[in-house]
């Protein structure tokens, strides 16, 4: 099931209902658990099973690790829990891609084989569930938790619908806390739940599939060599795209799970205002790069290796990073460009920080280091940047968000070969290149590009409450059916969210 | 805050309604009818009735528009029975669908497939082609949760004419705005607004505005002045066209080999479109070689006096009046040569 279906409107409502009912809390508790099998079960309900596995098998490990003081069985049992969660995915995700690409060193050695392609249908949200379970045991192992003593508590925070199928990637102590005491929206949750329902739908419907997707659609599938300005209209336009659908499904998340009492982590804070690619993935897709960082980042060391394996751990985070979005060297390419381009940054600032360390400049690092954004510059997984002139950050900001676009190339490319000759185009390397896209599209993308770059830039060290918080009641009430009538102008939309795929 | 977002909520609720009413009432003003959205949900509705066995199971429908507005779903049902199941494509290739129907073991049906040259014949691969593929890969994966939205989906477009997806939203209005293109940018070109209505069983029909509207079928024929009537490209031949009549004959004996049956048609066209296809498609080299090589029944609307009467408003597609006609007279020359 989708947010933004007819279908969902009637679950949603019909949940609502049971759930502001007076029932004990155990009761709807057990309701919101069937509801989300439900949810994810009319997809394709044989793949609830899968998710049954995950969540008893974790469940239990979980429980018998914490009780297990010896290394070598609590390490037996946290590898039966890694072996399942990774198992699944390398089996239903990876297993094609590693077959093509054995297949393809055999022949390029000479020996002819031909294996039968697998058939299989990817279990949505499989990538996002299992990092969910996964971090549960990990933190159970690592006696950062204490395991639930409920399964049903467990199962909820496992399968909860609003994150269930694209995140965010919620970590037991958001979520498991919350089922422990009875939760109903109180009636200003509610209504912010809904309005960042109604904007999450605005963003994925109206802007990305309604606005965005056919010029970025139109520019990644000619075979040909488009004009310049064709080559970056498209790659824009699904710069774009991606933000609208994946932060808007976030955002749905968010407000569905508001609207019933539930608090999820933000997911993405207007990442097209980043100065720089740390501050990038503070902002993109952040429940992800903090299960990165705290999982794989960390564990392999870190930065407490020396620079050199410093460098090192952030490759092999960025390239499992990409590798996790999809079975494709061309995601691989995404994740590698954004390791080499934090590593860049990282030696660029040990290199200006070296430089700079007189008595003043250390001052202005202390006095941003105990700021307000201190505790989000110290989590992060590069030393905190030094705030300038507006003017500069803006400069520097867009020229992030350029690199960032050469990144997405990559990442919506079907191949390397359409990938090279984006790019090319895009940089005036390929002569004769041809138009494509129609007035009306690249205004479009023109006009959406600016505002959302504007909005983020606007938004960027502040949060869309306390904004809404600071306009008077009848701007935001026409704001909300602004969003709601270009919705209903947009018409339905009955493609999925592109981070299903993943 | 409370105070602020129930008043922007109750404000909000209420420009929404009055907007929807607003619209509403605007559309149906405008002589706008009800359409249901031609999606991939309402042809995969109709897809999963192709496997029907039994005498009034209907015959399965492919080709491009000609067959959609052209054969008449409620006289065919009314003389025969059955209720045919309608797969065509608008501005489509039918020839992947005929591919899969072919290479489909459960199928063993009637086809009738709908052959306008220049969608018929377009290379593999094509543009052409595209609608075919999206459809083909939709339908086995249409879940659970996409069959009640649809059906919750048919309650809502029966009753409410703004939900026209192909006239009355955001993308179809920036699409009729003004704005000339750059040199080189290959544009679709602007149908009449409101020309045409698509049945919850995907039955088109020209509206009455159009019909009486000589302005609007002037830009229609315009339009199709840019897509093919002025063509004068001959189709491919040669082992490109050899090509295509092997994939065509391949699916069609796998469909009778199973005890199925298939017939070509040749919808009428009139004015500069048949002077096109006929420069471009002559019919020795491409409606004959095709029923030859395929050695499958095939009716051509010249052929019959019943059938080449008719005129086709904007070159292309029958009336209603004339469909439900044409139907009456191409269901008996159906039987005879099933």
């Amino acid at each position: 099931m989708v947010f933004n279906s007819y279908v969902f409107v009637v679950f949603f409502a019909v949940l609502l209902g049971l759930h502001n009912l007076p029932l004990p809390w155990r009761v709807k508790k057990i309701n919101l658990l069937l509801a989300s099998y439900l949810f994810y079960a009319v997809w394709n309900p044989p793949f609830v099973v899968l998710l049954w596995l995950a969540t008893a098998v974790d469940f239990l490990v979980a429980r018998r690790m914490a009780r297990e003081q010896r290394p070598g069985p609590r390490k037996l049992l946290l590898t039966i829990s890694l072996a399942l969660n990774l198992g699944l995915i390398g089996f239903f995700k990876y297993g094609g891609f590693v077959l093509e690409n054995f297949t393809a060193l055999l022949h390029s050695v000479g020996i002819a084989f031909q294996a039968a392609k697998p058939d299989l249908i990817l279990p949505v949200g499989i990538s996002f569930y299992t990092f969910v379970t996964l971090s549960y045991t990990l933190d159970v192992y690592r006696r950062q938790a204490e395991p639930e003593p409920s399964f049903l508590n467990f199962a909820l925070f496992v399968t909860f619908f609003p994150h269930l199928v694209a995140g965010p990637i919620v970590r037991p102590a958001d979520l498991i806390p919350q089922f422990k005491t009875p939760k109903q929206a109180s009636r200003e949750q509610f209504l912010w739940g809904l309005f960042l329902l109604s904007l999450g739908l605005f963003m994925k419907v109206t802007l990305a599939d309604g606005l965005l997707a056919p010029a970025a659609d139109s520019v990644f599938g000619v075979p040909f060599p488009l004009a310049p300005l064709d080559a970056w209209a498209g790659v824009l336009a699904f710069s774009g795209q991606i933000f609208c659908d994946f932060a808007g499904y976030s955002t749905c998340a968010i407000g569905v799970a508001l609207c019933l009492g539930f608090v999820l982590p933000d997911n993405f804070r207007y990442p097209y205002a980043a100065i720089g690619f740390s501050d990038f993935w503070r902002r993109w897709h952040i429940t992800l790069s903090t299960w990165l960082r705290d999982y794989l980042y960390i564990p392999l060391g870190g930065n407490r290796a020396g620079s050199g394996r410093a460098y090192l751990n952030l490759m092999i985070t960025m390239l499992l990073g990409g590798l996790w979005h999809g079975a494709s060297w061309t995601f691989v390419a995404w994740g590698a460009l954004h390791g080499l381009f934090l590593c860049a940054e990282r030696l660029g600032r040990g290199w200006a920080s070296r430089r700079a360390a007189a008595p003043s400049a250390q001052s202005a690092a202390a006095v941003v280091l105990a700021g307000p954004n201190a505790g989000v510059y110290r989590a992060s997984l590069l030393p905190a940047f030094s705030p300038g002139e507006n003017l500069t950050r803006f400069g520097l900001a867009l020229g992030t968000l350029l690199l960032v676009n050469v990144t997405w190339v990559f990442f919506r490319a079907a191949d390397f070969s359409t990938a090279a000759r984006l790019l090319g185009a895009m940089f005036g390397l390929i002569p004769g290149g041809k138009p494509l896209l129609t007035t009306i599209d690249l205004l479009k993308v023109g006009v959406l590009t600016v505002g959302l770059v504007g909005a983020h830039w606007l938004l960027r060290d502040s949060s869309l409450r306390q904004a809404a918080a600071r306009l008077p009641w009848w701007l935001l009430g026409a704001g909300w059916a602004t969003l709601l009538v270009a919705l209903v102008l947009t018409q339905k939309s009955s493609s999925s969210f592109i981070y299903f795929q993943f | 805050m409370l105070t602020t977002l129930s008043k922007a909520a109750a404000l909000a609720s209420l420009l929404v309604v009055a907007f929807v009413v607003g619209r509403e009432t605007q559309v149906r003003r405008a002589d706008y009818g009800l359409s249901y959205n031609d999606d991939d949900s309402l042809w995969a509705s109709q897809h999963r009735r192709v496997y029907a066995d039994g005498p009034l199971a209907g015959p399965v429908l492919i080709g491009s528009s000609r067959i959609k507005f052209d054969l008449d779903l409620a006289t065919w049902t009314r003389l025969t029975g059955q209720v045919p199941v309608q797969l065509a494509l608008t501005g489509t290739s039918p020839r992947p669908v005929l591919t899969a129907l072919g290479n489909d073991p459960n199928f063993r049906g009637t086809l009738l497939v709908d052959v306008t040259d220049q969608l018929f014949f377009a290379p593999d691969g094509a543009p052409q082609e595209r609608k075919a593929h999206e459809r083909l890969r939709a339908w086995p994966k249409w879940s659970l949760a996409q069959q009640a939205s649809f059906w919750l989906d048919q309650k809502l477009e029966s009753r409410l004419v703004m939900l026209d997806e192909e006239e009355l939203t955001l993308n179809a209005f920036c699409k009729k705005l003004p704005l000339p293109n750059r040199p080189g940018v290959r544009s679709f070109p602007a149908f009449a607004d409101n020309f045409a209505t698509n049945g919850a069983d995907r039955q088109s029909a020209f509206t009455a505005s159009f019909l009486r509207s000589p302005a609007q079928q002037a830009q229609m024929k315009a339009a199709w002045r840019k897509l093919g009537a002025a063509e004068t490209k001959r189709g491919a031949g040669g082992d490109t066209l050899l090509a295509q009549l092997r994939g065509i004959k391949r699916a069609v004996d796998q469909i009778r080999g199973r005890g199925g049956r298939v017939l070509f048609l040749r919808f009428p066209s009139t004015g500069e479109f048949l002077a096109a296809e006929t420069r471009c498609y002559p019919r020795a080299l491409f409606w004959d070689r095709l029923l030859a090589y395929t050695q499958a029944p095939g009716i051509h609307y010249a052929d019959y006096p019943a059938l080449a009467h008719f005129d086709c408003p904007e070159w292309s597609h029958l009336a209603p009046a004339d469909a439900a006609a044409f139907t009456e007279a191409l269901v008996p020359l159906v039987s005879y040569e099933l």
